[in-house]
């Protein structure tokens, strides 16, 4: 019973019930309609053969008189049939016929009248009467006698039982097949969603893992399978990031955490004069600020993967963006020994977040930057540029550096990774992490090739990236 | 300078309520949002510091029903949420600064005292001038005890923003917002080299320097 009620509460079977209702209400029309209109003319046509035989037996009565007319509407009535026949003189008196009970208004009127009668002689034993229904023309023949012509409507009344007998037969069937119908494909479709549901609890219960199982159907529950897998691909994905970025944070925060700690723990134990705690104080202040610093850009980083709001997105000068960023570190870069060089084409946009694509080519330019150690044999050249290919936007800076080992270009994008010759150099380790974030937000990406010496960092994005 | 600062952590605003009051200003503290739009509305305050997120009636609806009023005093917005986005949001909403947390107190303090209504030049005014050195908006013409200084267009904007806010402490931050106008947090000292070439064009060969470095907050200019 459970079984049934949750067979009923499908959408397939409801849709199944209603489609039969309509059905049904449509058939009846139709079938009310056929059966009105077929008996109009049924009717029609009687009338018109009580007519035709009302018009031969006047035209013999007036030829043949009355004798003759008696014997042929007696022959008539002889016939087996649902014929009605009578031949009375003016008294009431029956001359011929089957049937001799009529009511008054046909006895005394003329015109085409129905009524119920008592049917007699129809029964083989001829002793049953039956209750009959009948039309009937009476009419007044010249020579006074009085000419009653019809049928019995059985017949008819037959053709509308048919009618309905096959209405409700076809009813009938349609429900039983339709019920069938619907209850198999309901029931298909539940074990379809059943195994959806299963799935579902069992991720629901902690197993990101777990996929829907697609069929080799290839139909609309299998789309819904692939959309709802890409899904969970996605949420998977983001939830190992998400489990990533915590373990990061734990570990490269929990260290200078410590650190700030033992600083603070230090000074305090120690009885130093004012300018010592104070010295301690300041250092605790930079390292907080250098936590902080770590925080958000973890943050941002987060934010950029996990496809920050697009609403952030507006058209973005990428020109002007690198003009500036060079403007910006020109004077830095020739105080470091080194020199900054520019090749950037006019007027570039894309569809982005002009404060992250800001960030990661400053990202970019202070790597180059902090990686090099200009010497007057090689001294250092950053290169920001800025192209338009078909429908993509090349930004990069090279260096003549150093550069990164070719096993090494992947894993210096990873958070926090940072080379051992680097881990001297001030920074989170964050900052290629934050620019290939970037590229990603951007649908775009990020590559680090051979400058032959030095790196060359590419940002490779659509022009249309907004999705 | 007259405060009113709107901020639900007691311990953050008795610090600052202290910090403040030994910079010399008088400082009034409301700890939720109804309380603060009140007092912010019966009181005459030089300078609003509003929390975003506060019980009973958060920083922005604050600030667009202040300004809905027709209040102008300018105000801060304080904010654990520092995107950009946010800042966007906060500033549509008629804040006049946004200030991420946390924050270091000299970079509230110089916000607060650059926004204070009473004590800047005019948005309009057309030249400014400290000492002898002076600034034509319009002609973009500089000029040092009547020498004329050559600058670049950047240079020229940082000039300008230093002299408008004459007397007060800039910070980098303040710089790279308002000069070249990214929020972004730049790692090396890219900021202090703009300075420091911007320096030696104003300052060199004259005996009173005019740009000063202030120690641990920024930079200002001064006689």
């Amino acid at each position: 019973m459970n079984r049934f009620a949750r067979l009923w509460r499908t959408s397939t079977v409801r849709l199944t019930a209603i489609f039969i209702v309509l059905f049904v209400i449509f058939s009846v029309l139709l079938l009310t309609f056929i059966a009105y209109e077929s008996s109009i003319q049924i009717q029609q046509q009687q009338t018109a053969a009580i007519d035709r035989e009302v018009n031969i037996l006047k035209r013999l009565d007036v030829t043949q008189g009355d004798r003759a007319t008696a014997l042929a509407v007696q022959r008539l009535a002889a016939l087996p049939g649902p014929g009605i026949y009578y031949l009375g003189n003016d008294s009431g008196l029956q001359i011929a016929g089957n049937v001799s009970d009529f009511p008054d208004f046909v006895m005394n009127d003329q015109g085409l009248f129905s009524f119920n009668y008592q049917r007699a002689g129809f029964d083989e034993d001829g002793t049953n009467s039956t209750q009959g229904f009948a039309v009937v023309r009476s009419v007044l023949l010249d020579s006074g006698l009085r000419l009653i012509v019809g049928r019995d409507v059985v017949e008819r009344r037959g053709f509308t039982n048919i009618v309905l007998q096959g209405f409700v037969l076809a009813v009938a069937g349609i429900l039983v097949f339709s019920l069938i119908a619907g209850a198999i494909t309901a029931r298909r479709v539940l074990k379809r969603i059943d195994v959806i549901n299963a799935t579902s609890a069992k991720i629901m219960s902690g197993n990101l893992s777990e996929r829907i199982p697609v069929t080799k159907r290839n139909d609309e529950f299998d789309a819904l399978a692939e959309s709802l897998n890409a899904m969970l691909d996605r949420i998977e994905g983001l939830m190992q990031g998400l489990k990533e970025v915590t373990d990061n944070v734990a570990h490269d925060l929990k260290t200078p955490l410590t650190r700030l700690r033992t600083r603070v723990e230090a000074a305090l134990r120690e009885k130093g004069d004012a300018t010592s705690q104070r010295e301690a104080l300041e250092t605790t202040l930079s390292e907080s600020d250098k936590l902080i610093r770590t925080f958000n850009a973890l943050l941002m980083i987060a934010r950029a993967e996990a496809g920050a709001p697009s609403g952030a997105f507006s058209e973005v000068d990428v020109s002007e963006v690198a003009s500036d960023v060079a403007e910006l570190y020109e004077p830095a870069a020739e105080e470091a020994g080194m020199s900054l060089h520019t090749d950037i084409a006019p007027a570039v946009h894309l569809r982005g977040n002009r404060e992250l694509i800001g960030q990661a080519l400053v990202n970019l330019v202070e790597n180059a930057l902090k990686y090099h150690e200009p010497t007057d044999a090689n001294p250092g050249r950053i290169g920001v540029s800025v192209r338009r290919d078909r429908d993509r936007v090349l930004i990069e800076v090279t260096d003549n550096g150093p550069g990164i080992p070719v096993e090494d270009r992947a894993r210096v994008i990873e958070r926090f990774v940072r080379l051992e010759k680097s881990r001297t150099e001030p920074g989170s380790g964050l900052g290629l992490s934050l620019v290939a974030a970037v590229a990603k937000l951007h649908r775009g990406e990020f590559r680090i090739e051979d400058n032959a010496p030095g790196v060359r960092a590419v940002l490779d994005l659509p022009v249309t990236s907004a999705a | 300078m007259k405060i009113l600062l709107i901020e639900d952590d007691r311990e953050a605003a008795t610090y600052l309520m202290q910090a403040l009051d030994e910079a010399g200003h008088v400082t009034h503290h409301a700890s939720d949002g109804e309380t603060g739009q009140a007092m912010a509305s019966s009181m005459d305050y030089d300078v609003l510091i509003v929390d975003r997120m506060l019980p009973r009636r958060d920083g922005l609806t604050i600030i667009e029903s202040l300004r809905a009023e027709g209040n102008k005093t300018p105000v801060l917005i304080l904010s654990a949420l520092g995107e950009v986005d946010d800042r966007v949001t906060g500033l549509r909403a008629g804040g006049d600064d946004y200030l991420p947390k946390p924050y270091a107190f000299t970079e509230l303090l110089a916000r607060i005292e650059v926004l204070a209504r009473r004590s800047s030049p005019s948005e309009a005014a057309t030249s400014y001038a400290v000492g002898d050195l002076s600034l034509d908006r319009l002609s973009r013409k500089v000029e040092r005890a009547g020498d004329a200084i050559l600058l670049q267009p950047r240079e020229f904007r940082l000039l300008e923003y230093l002299m408008k806010n004459a007397g007060k402490v800039v910070t980098r931050t303040m710089l790279l917002e308002n000069v070249w106008d990214y929020h972004f947090d730049p790692q090396t000292n890219v900021i202090d080299v703009h300075m420091s070439r911007l320096r030696s064009k104003i300052d060199k060969g004259h005996a009173s320097p005019l740009l000063h470095t202030i120690r641990g907050a920024g930079y200002m200019i001064r006689e």
